[in-house]
């Protein structure tokens, strides 16, 4: 739809000038005059182009729809994580919900250190093909992104 | 800019409807201008006053009425519309008109012995507007983009798209207030940037982020809160004032100290300190008057949480918006409320930038509003906006908990599609439950609606396999679609308003207002006709020149042209004129050859431009 390569990385600029250009050819407003802008089928189409949109600039969810379209049900099936991870979560969670405001800051750091290998190890393992240790990897960030979420939440 | 004549092809006005103030706004040229009353007043105020006499005031003549009749006259009606009579429990208490629950638990303004719902009232208001717009345009409108704060649920939106129905006004589209204001900024979409709107009105707030590019007014993310505003500063005001007297719920003291509040409020704006001298006469409650003093820094100190309140509104937008602070170029000002120096510093120190203050804060909306109407219209093809829905969707699910479907801030329009099945032998109706808010729990979201899937195939539990689309349209408003995967049979969906008013009633009160107003409908149906039949015989009279018809057949057209034309003169009536119009359009359409209908068709359209 966007006429852009299926990969991890995406010009950014590229995929705001197409989804701009996309918008001003269906978006139901510029459509009025011509008696369709009400009807289903553009409304559909924009709806489509929007959400597609939101999909891709966003590197999780385009990261997310890559592994599905690559394998579809990759990440139904590799939903069971490494116990010694699940641990490590846990404890994790355990230090945010305890955190003193002093050591919010550094605990926010290391967070954020841990999404960022996250989204290497995922680029990494797409590169070499193994799928399903990105799907792994992908089910991983969750708990160190809702870590980070629930830090910001107290802070 | 494609067009931009004095007079555009299709006119579709642009209305601001206010809690404290009302305006209309057209396009002209490559901006808009609003439209005003003869004494050149653009603001018209949204208060109605229902005299004892029968007599229905609204705007200006209303508002220097509301300390003659203090309970018979309505203000504010907007912190009302599309909500219970439950949800605005604490907030009547503080209103001198009564407000009572009607049925559904829908609020009502007693006057009297009669029951106004606040639909009507705003209809009302919007009549005003329209008439006040159509005088100075000399023509009629009939289509206008109107709107309503970003952070407006669906029922408010709903209700407000019912008001201008109600004002016999077709609602193109009900729009954001501060997406309105970004499009009537000098941030005209020649310049690329991204834009924080700061918009605090009478009653309620917003901050919208906007990204603007290549002539796309994107929003990136809203938030809000309904019931902040100027109002509150005033409130607090009031209260201070109301502390010096007696405890009295008469209503002329408490129209009277509220006005009192708003110059104070005001004065403060501009001074460093505010007296006021209050001389109530004999009431039941004895002679009252009151005088105080309030310096700014009291002012400030008091209605300091509440600016902090709209602060950390505006981090939550940035936030959603994915965007840092420093990432802002633009700060737009729009609302009142924003003239209060202590909202200007707070912002201003926060963000590390000075805010635009180029256009009149009480008039950007409308300014804004007219020239997307203008874009709805199809006149102007350079602009668009692409606006997102302020409050995620979710449906409930088992538990009271809830599903969300569509996340607060997506482009819209938007859609999502979800599997349903059955949890009953031969089950054939499926009940869902849609709710609108970010809290987890179903009670402690907004309920929108009932949805009833039907028609399903009686099957084992489990075995069909229902995909409902969740469609949000251009205007924010939710359509669902149901479809049988195995038997591809389309379940008919029944949607329950659970909020507002039933289509039977907006319809029952639009023959009310019509027969309430019917010399006025008489009168503009009476223009419109006319307007139409000249037209046609200025454009049939051009074809005739054109097309080269056998004698029979001319002189059938010229026939009725001539009775038109006739009746033209006579000053028919619209009945009268209507039929003379269908006779001439019978002789014209049913010509074998289609050379003159055509002809017909070519020459109106030239008319047209």
């Amino acid at each position: 739809m966007f006429g852009l390569t299926r990969s991890l990385d995406i010009d950014a600029q590229a995929l705001e000038k197409r989804y701009l250009a996309l918008s001003r050819e269906c978006h139901p407003d510029l459509l009025r005059t011509q008696e369709v802008g009400d009807c289903a089928a553009v409304l559909q189409r924009s709806a489509e182009v929007n959400d597609a949109f939101s999909i891709l600039r966003d590197p999780w969810r385009r990261a997310r729809a890559l592994l599905e379209t690559a394998s579809p049900g990759v990440l139904d099936r590799n939903k069971k994580l490494d116990p010694t991870f699940l641990a490590d979560a846990l404890e994790l969670a355990e230090e945010v919900a305890f955190a003193k405001q002093e050591h919010v800051q550094p605990l926010q750091r290391r967070l954020a250190a841990c999404v960022d290998a996250d989204w290497a190890a995922l680029r990494t393992a797409i590169e070499h093909g193994d799928l399903d240790a990105a799907a792994r990897r992908f089910h991983a960030s969750h708990y160190h992104k809702k870590a980070l979420s629930d830090l910001e939440l107290k802070a | 800019m494609t067009n931009s004549p004095a007079t555009p092809a299709r006119l579709v006005v642009g209305i601001d409807l206010g809690t404290t103030n009302s305006l209309a706004a057209v396009r002209a040229g490559k901006g808009a201008r609003v439209l005003r009353d003869q004494d050149g007043e653009p603001l018209i105020p949204s208060v109605v006053c229902f005299a004892p006499d029968g007599q229905t005031h609204v705007g200006r003549t209303a508002k220097a009425l509301r300390l003659t009749h203090p309970d018979r006259t309505v203000f504010s009606i907007k912190r009302l519309i599309g909500r219970s009579a439950r949800e605005i429990g604490e907030e009547k208490q503080r209103l001198p008109y009564t407000v009572v629950a009607g049925e559904r638990d829908l609020p009502r303004v007693q006057i009297g012995d009669r029951n106004w719902t606040p639909e009507e009232i705003s209809s009302l208001i919007l009549q005003k507007v329209k008439a006040t717009a159509e005088q100075a345009l000399g023509q009629v409108v009939r289509e206008a983009v109107v709107t309503v704060p970003a952070w407006f649920d669906d029922a408010q939106r709903q209700a407000t798209k019912d008001a201008a129905t109600l004002a016999g006004l077709d609602c193109l589209r009900i729009l954001n207030e501060p997406t309105a204001a970004a499009l009537a900024y000098g941030i005209d979409g020649t310049r690329d940037g991204t834009a924080l709107v700061y918009d605090l009105g009478g009653g309620t707030f917003d901050v919208s982020i906007l990204r603007i590019e290549d002539g796309v007014f994107r929003v990136l993310s809203t938030a809000g809160d309904t019931h902040l505003g100027g109002d509150d500063f005033d409130e607090l005001l009031a209260q201070r004032i109301l502390r010096t007297l007696p405890t009295t719920s008469d209503p002329y003291v408490l129209q009277a100290v509220r006005a009192a509040a708003e110059s104070l409020k005001i004065r403060l704006s501009d001074a460093e300190t505010a007296e006021l001298q209050l001389d109530l006469g004999e009431r039941s409650a004895g002679h009252l008057s009151t005088s105080l003093t309030v310096t700014r820094s009291e002012f400030e100190a008091a209605i300091a949480p509440l600016v902090q309140r709209t602060l950390d509104c505006v981090q939550r937008a940035v936030k959603d918006a994915g965007l840092r602070l420093d990432q802002i170029s633009d700060i737009v000002l729009v609302g009142g409320s924003t003239r209060v120096p202590l909202v200007r510093a707070r912002l201003q120190a926060m963000t590390g930038k000075v805010p635009h203050t180029g256009v009149d804060p009480d008039l950007a909306v409308a300014l804004g509003a007219a020239i997307q109407a203008d874009v709805l219209a199809g006149n102007d093809r350079s602009l668009l906006l692409l606006d997102v829905i302020p409050l995620s969707l979710g449906l409930e699910t088992l538990g009271g908990a809830v599903q969300k479907l569509i996340l607060r801030n997506s482009t819209i329009p938007t859609s999502v599609t979800e599997e349903f099945s059955t949890g009953v032998d031969n089950q054939t109706a499926v009940d869902l439950t849609i709710y609108q808010g970010e809290r987890e729990l179903s009670k402690d979201c907004r309920l929108l609606g009932h949805f009833k899937l039907r028609g399903i195939p009686p099957l084992p539990a489990g075995l069909p396999r229902i995909a409902v689309t969740f469609l949000v349209d251009a205007d924010g408003v939710l359509r669902v679609t149901a479809r049988e995967q195995r038997t591809g049979a389309q379940a008919s969906i029944q949607i329950v308003p659970s909020f507002g008013l039933t289509r039977e009633e907006v319809r029952r009160m639009m023959f009310e207002s019509i027969e309430n107003a019917q010399a006025d409908y008489v009168a503009r149906e009476q223009i419109d006709v006319r307007n139409k039949a000249e037209a046609m015989v200025r454009g049939t009279q051009k074809a005739m020149l054109l097309a080269e018809l056998p004698p029979d057949q001319t002189y059938a057209v010229q026939k009725a042209l001539k009775a038109l034309a006739k009746l033209l003169v006579a000053n028919a009536n619209a009945e009268t004129l209507k039929h003379g119009c269908d006779e001439l359009t019978k002789v014209t359409a049913t010509i074998a050859d289609d050379v003159i209908s055509s002809a017909v068709t070519k020459a109106l359209r030239e008319e047209e431009r």
